[in-house]
């Protein structure tokens, strides 16, 4: 009989480390990986030599990227892999490493995301088949149609797409691991010429390099090590889901998003409307707006209104993207799954100031992944 | 005079150049399934194999989902600015194509739910001097609108 998290016994995370996200350097990826790792291990309280397997996330770095780097922290024999699901590298470095806690085989384990900036080698574009746009279709373009759709669906307009960079931009700035840390105005953000259709340079997320590390334990491994229970947080739910076919014409991104957040609700026993803090995938402005309806936070058509009311700032009804999300933080690719558990982590031990959201008990981490696959995971204090 | 040859030849077969485009789909006979790129891996949706899937000639007519104009492009063509739409065909695909024109001027957008139509349109010449025809779309009519 298949199981989830909720079957499972409980799964925390206790230790969070990140090397900033910032432009591509000549700095090794071993540098920036171990920053993050051995600030999450000081971060719990713990050595190294506690850590029973770990799972690094990454796309560009090319295969056997693990041991090499964590060799380093002494090498203690423990397994290793590397994770590879596209965008949605390190959130499912971080789904494994949270299945070998609950399961039982493990009682410590550490999810990475490390990357280096580099020219994509995309198996899609391998598989033979060939379609009309060829290779003419880059991501900005993909979610420029999406965005054109919703605006006339709903009968938005431009500055409502842009107002989603300068909330992020605003939170970015009070980042100091985010690669973009500069307010915007809504002049500035839609100042700029477009890339395509509605989408400037400002509303698309940058991609440079760093690192993020989460460590996650069990009940009895918290006991043994004397971690400190108060600032441990649950996983509530692991979801991970791969697109289906879905009606033609429909948006896929948001079909998917919506089949696997309804599942992590489940699995968590919360209703959309309990999340304080929200990181999406917001490699692009109007994704937010399509994530956070398609989550069910909102009714569909609604996202920019509750916006333009302040409901998604922190401090508002729920924080959405209070990292400064893959637009203002940036997206190293392999990191960013789990840069958004450390964010969420942070923010619900209340210790994310100064861009603290009040009163965060319930936050969600959702990634989506060329291919089209989806992961979510739902974190809950104490 | 010989006749024209298709950029694509797998996607969609020649013809005169400004002549009506349609496109070569698979439809699954196990489960009805019709898509657009063709391949012959397996259908995705029932799972099918290659002796399942018939060749599909389909309408180059549809509506018109989305467009937009693409400014920046870091690969070597097409030159922008040019205009790439969604199209959702009469016989069931949701396609991504380029507009006619779309490659030389800022092509202005169009609206949602306005009717398309492939063309086949002049794509230069291959080093033996035959004319490449390419498939792109373009309004089926002025404001010719779908009340389906």
């Amino acid at each position: 009989m298949s199981a989830d998290l909720s079957d499972l016994r409980p799964v925390h995370v206790v230790g969070i480390g990140l090397h900033p996200y910032r432009r591509g350097s000549e700095t090794p990826y071993v540098d920036l990986g171990l920053t993050a790792v051995r600030e999450a291990l000081a971060d719990a309280g713990m050595a190294w030599a506690d850590v029973e397997s770990s799972f690094v996330g990454n796309v560009n770095l090319g295969f056997a990227s693990g041991r090499v780097m964590l060799r380093h922290l002494g090498a203690t024999g423990i397994p290793m892999a590397q994770v590879e699901n596209a965008s949605a590298s390190g959130s499912t470095a971080f789904a494994q490493a949270c299945l070998d806690v609950a399961s039982g085989i493990r009682e410590v384990s550490l999810a990475l995301g490390v990357d280096k900036p580099a020219l994509p080698d995309l198996a899609p574009t391998k598989t033979g088949i060939r379609d009309l746009t060829a290779s003419r279709l880059l991501p900005v373009a993909h979610f420029a149609l999406l965005a054109d759709e919703y605006m006339h669906r709903y009968g938005h307009r431009a500055e409502d797409l842009a107002a989603v960079a300068v909330k992020n931009h605003h939170n970015g700035a009070l980042n100091p691991n985010a690669q973009r840390r500069r307010t915007r105005t809504l002049d500035e953000v839609m100042g700029e010429a477009p890339l395509a259709g509605v989408l400037t340079r400002l509303q698309c997320c940058p991609i440079g390099e760093g690192a993020a590390a989460a460590i996650v334990a069990s009940d009895d491994a918290i006991d043994r090590l004397a971690l400190d229970p108060a600032r441990a947080v649950r996983v509530l739910a692991s979801v991970t889901r791969t697109e289906r076919v879905y009606a033609a014409g429909h948006d896929h991104d948001a079909a998917l998003t919506a089949e696997t957040g309804a599942l992590a609700f489940g699995q968590a026993g919360i209703s959309p409307q309990e999340i304080d803090v929200l990181e999406v995938h917001d490699a692009f402005s109007i994704e937010e707006l399509l994530y956070i309806e398609a989550l069910g936070l909102c009714d569909p058509g609604t996202a920019p209104l509750r916006l333009s009311q302040g409901a998604w700032e922190i401090g508002g009804e729920c924080a959405v993207s209070p990292s400064g999300g893959l637009l203002a933080m940036g997206h190293p690719i392999g990191p960013t799954g789990v840069g958004q558990i450390v964010e969420i982590t942070r923010q619900l031990r209340g210790e994310a100031a100064p861009r603290q959201h009040p009163g965060s008990r319930i936050g969600l981490a959702h990634m989506v992944g060329v291919g089209a696959v989806c992961v979510i995971h739902i974190l809950a204090a104490r | 005079m010989p006749q024209p040859i298709s950029a694509q030849p797998t996607l969609y077969p020649a013809g005169p150049p400004g002549s009506a485009a349609r496109l070569r789909g698979r439809r699954c006979a196990a489960c009805g399934y019709v898509f657009f790129p063709p391949q012959d891996f397996g259908c995705e949706r029932c799972g099918a194999a290659a002796d399942q899937l018939v060749p599909a000639e389909l309408k180059g007519t549809g509506t018109l989902l989305a467009c937009v104009t693409v400014y920046f492009h870091p690969l070597q063509e097409p030159t922008t600015p040019f205009t790439v739409a969604s199209i959702l065909l009469d016989d069931g695909p949701a396609i991504r194509s380029l507009l006619v024109g779309a490659g030389e001027t800022e092509a202005q957008c169009l609206e949602p739910g306005l009717r398309m139509q492939a063309v086949l349109t002049p794509a230069g010449t291959d080093s033996e001097g035959t004319e490449i025809v390419e498939l792109r779309f373009a309004p089926a009519g002025p404001g010719t609108r779908d009340v389906g």
